[in-house]
């Protein structure tokens, strides 16, 4: 690399604002976790909050403004000033790329007639929103990103870190775990997430970024250049910003710019498309004539952009058909009596319109409750939230994940609200519960129920056991009325498989 | 006798003995009915100098906490419940009890218990961690449980559980404190000392509901509490043993100790008007030699 003072500054300075950016996101994503108080602060959320994508998208399939939404529209005037900055300066996901794309790359062949998947899944999934389907989860960046992050890269290399941790305790030598347990504790403080936290489609969310990581062997930035909606909404956007590169074509006797350029993005005429432009200054650290440079320039009287009309109409068409086929899928009919949505969610319809599929309310779920559906909902309903209890149930004081959804999907309850919020009704299968099938006494599901006048009570009921003996013991039940269904029931029961209490699911 | 018959003899000799656990059984009885056991009830409203109140009785935490021995003290912390609601040990009586075992010399000071709801929250609700992070003392370690340190533990003496997992650093301590709260259980019908011994075990805990009473007492019989001190502060009437509405507290501002955990769950048993010998648990340990039921045959100080 040949870059001398001061392009070497402007260099650094891009540099040092993707570094500082991916650290804010690892920061923000650790912090996405309870931390001794009921309010959680700064959570990840931000990323996705100044997403215009996801703004656009939950916004139009809901029919509803979004406050939390804000500062997705300074991003959208900054572009419209600045340009296509966002892309190499500040996403993470293109930070990554940048920095660990090259441990992939072999080659930087030239892709022609790509680009435009970008401007088609961005159509696709606009029009499609305005018909109600929700379709940016499955391919914003963020979207993306945050999922793999949380649901399959933080668990693993929790999971690393314990292990080699967990068999020097457990099979090494004490001399030597006396060394390396205060260690660990430290890390366990700082960098480890709280407790090994398990998925459902971890294997899926992880393949979708190593799926855009291994595009890099075919170009750099193969995601930023040619499918990145986003990217895509940006690109748009910024197509007659006010900063622009002069000159704006290559030289006549040097196309260096055009070769070394990230996004590949001069046009064969050698003029320097500006919606492809992410301003992350390379052609003019690297121009051997220091004569390119960013300038603010006054607004284009005439955008030139490839793609014409037609093409956006075509492919909205597409966008509104897409959503019909899913009108006729099952799901609109079928019972899903064991989907339970996370507190604060009342509507299906509204909640499926409005969800990102971000992630984060799975993420910061203290009990690991919350995991993302494949096709419990059918495929519109893909990576949002569901409670399992039987992995974890909804702690009855918490309100994290209504207050890092991004979108307002989950409703952000006070502990109040949340208390009395219904996620289901428990109900008994006294053909396995202890005391009903086995004459046994149990009821562990009674002592965990939270609700202050508990909802399982129970009955002291004279029976004959097996052996002829009569005894006494303690029957439960549900009173419904005072259930809220938060499954602690159902994540005790002592019962293999199965609970022998499960909850269901009300209408809504 | 040569070396070999010498050496033979031993091991038989020793190994009768390892092999009579009936002789352990009797033991407690005996002492039992030769000495009567102390129980100290103490009341008052100041609880940052009640428990100091209490032990004086008994002399004072330093007779059971030995300058340079490693001390665990377990109170109820299982819940995410805050002090007003009485699921779990007030945290001002914890920390007088931590601050005077540090007062003793302990090297180690150790707070821990498995919870029923999420432990950090259970940590902090409960006013706990908070309270316990104002002693800026590296001995003391307020700690989350580590799943790696239960181990596998034959109940030698066991009637009902014959082997259950336990906590290392609960089985490994000099001395180890049990400090439960006094409060209601739906099944139990009463949670006390004997029972909060369920949050230094692992394993599913469910279980241990069919046939509570004997299994908690023979897992009594793998952890001795050098001393239980039994928080009546606020006392759970009803809906226990996670309770949550304030008109199920009452308030009693009384705290009860003893070296023997039977019997400071029969006294305890008292401030609810029930008698020592409904609980389940109370009448099987005692059964079990574990300790004395019989309120007339302890020695009662009251302060």
């Amino acid at each position: 690399m040949n870059i001398k003072p001061p392009y070497l500054i402007k260099h650094i300075l891009r540099l040092s604002c993707q570094v500082i950016c991916l650290v804010v996101f690892l920061i923000l994503f650790r912090l996405t976790d309870y931390r001794g108080t009921d309010e959680i602060g700064w959570a990840v959320n931000v990323l996705f909050r100044m997403d215009p994508l996801s703004a656009l998208t939950a916004m139009l399939a809901s029919k509803e403004f979004i406050i939390l939404f804000i500062p997705a529209l300074i991003l959208v005037v900054l572009t419209m000033i600045f340009g296509r900055f966002f892309c190499g300066w500040i996403c993470p996901l293109g930070t990554l790329l940048d920095f660990f794309g090259k441990y992939v790359r072999c080659s930087n062949k030239k892709i022609v007639g790509v680009r435009y998947i970008k401007y088609i899944l961005l159509t696709v999934i606009i029009v499609g929103a305005v018909f109600g389907l929700q379709l940016s989860g499955f391919f914003d960046p963020f979207s993306i990103l945050v999922r793999s992050f949380a649901f399959s890269i933080d668990p693993v290399f929790n999971y690393v870190t314990c292990l080699i941790f967990d068999s020097i305790y457990l099979h090494g030598p004490e001399s030597l775990s006396n060394l390396t347990e205060p260690f660990y504790d430290s890390l366990k403080q700082t960098l480890l997430p709280f407790r090994q936290s398990l998925f459902a489609l971890s294997f899926l969310c992880f393949g979708m970024l190593l799926a855009i990581f291994l595009l890099e062997k075919i170009t750099r930035r193969f995601w930023c250049r040619n499918l990145c909606p986003l990217g895509g909404m940006l690109a748009l956007l910024s197509l007659g910003a006010f900063v622009r590169r002069v000159p704006a074509k290559t030289c006549k006797d040097c196309h260096d710019c055009a070769e070394i350029c990230p996004m590949d993005a001069f046009g064969d005429d050698g003029r320097l498309k500006n919606e492809e432009c992410t301003l992350c200054l390379e052609c003019i650290s690297k121009c051997p004539l220091k004569i390119s440079s960013f300038k603010v320039g006054r607004p284009k009287k005439k955008i030139s952009f490839d793609l014409n009309k037609r093409f956006f109409i075509k492919w909205s068409i597409a966008g509104a058909v897409i959503p019909l086929v899913s009108r006729v899928s099952i799901a609109q009919k079928i019972e899903r009596p064991f989907l339970l949505r996370p507190p604060g969610v009342k509507n299906e319809q509204e909640f499926l319109a409005k969800c990102v599929r971000c992630g984060e309310c799975m993420k910061v779920c203290i009990k690991n409750a919350l995991q993302p559906a494949f096709m419990e909902s059918g495929f519109e309903g893909m990576f949002t939230p569901h409670l399992v209890p039987r992995l974890g149930y909804c702690e009855f004081n918490c309100t994290l994940c209504g207050q890092v959804c991004p979108s307002n999907a989950i409703k952000r309850l006070d502990v109040k609200e949340k208390q009395s919020f219904m996620i289901g009704l428990a109900v008994f299968d006294k053909d396995r519960c202890l005391p009903f099938a086995k004459d046994e006494s149990c009821i562990v599901c009674e002592e965990h129920c939270p609700t202050y006048d508990k909802a399982i009570k129970f009955k002291e009921v004279r029976v004959l056991n097996k052996s002829k003996k009569e005894i006494m013991i303690k029957q439960p039940y549900v009173i419904d009325d005072l259930c809220i269904g938060c499954g602690i029931c159902e994540n005790v029961c002592p019962l293999k498989g199965n609970a022998a209490i499960r909850v269901i699911r009300q209408k809504n | 006798m040569n070396r070999r018959k010498f050496l033979q003899d031993i091991s038989m000799w020793s190994a009768g003995l390892l092999l009579s656990p009936p002789i352990f059984n009797i033991t407690p009885g005996l002492f039992a009915s030769s000495k009567k056991i102390k129980l100290v009830v103490a009341e008052g409203m100041n609880y940052d100098s009640l428990v100091k109140e209490l032990l004086e009785p008994l002399g004072g935490l330093s007779t059971f906490v030995n300058p340079g021995k490693s001390v665990v003290i377990k109170p109820n912390m299982g819940w995410d419940r805050n002090p007003d609601q009485a699921a779990n040990t007030h945290p001002l009586i914890v920390k007088s009890i931590v601050n005077l075992a540090l007062e003793a010399g302990a090297s180690k000071v150790m707070v821990f218990d498995r919870p029923c709801n999420e432990e950090r929250r259970c940590h902090y609700n409960s006013g706990i961690r908070p309270e316990l992070e104002k002693i800026k003392d590296k001995r003391l370690k307020c700690v989350y449980i580590d799943d790696r340190k239960f181990i596998p533990v034959t109940i030698k003496r066991g009637q009902s559980l014959r082997e259950w997992a336990f906590y290392k650093d609960a089985l490994e301590a000099d001395c180890y404190i049990n400090v439960p709260i006094a409060k209601h259980h739906s099944l139990a019908k009463l949670t006390l000392g004997l029972k909060n011994i369920m949050g230094v075990i692992g394993g599913s805990r469910g279980k241990i509901h069919k046939n509570m009473g004997q299994n908690l007492a023979d897992l009594n019989t793998v952890i001795k509490p050098a001393l239980t001190i039994i928080d009546a502060t606020r006392i759970l009437l009803r809906n226990g043993p996670s309770g949550g509405n304030l008109k199920d507290v009452k308030r009693m501002d009384t705290l009860i100790a003893s070296s023997d955990t039977v019997a400071a769950d029969a006294y305890a048993t008292t401030l609810f008007n029930l008698k020592p010998g409904e609980i389940g648990s109370t009448v099987a340990a005692h059964k079990s030699g574990l300790g004395e039921m019989n309120l007339s045959k302890m020695d009662i100080i009251k302060v």
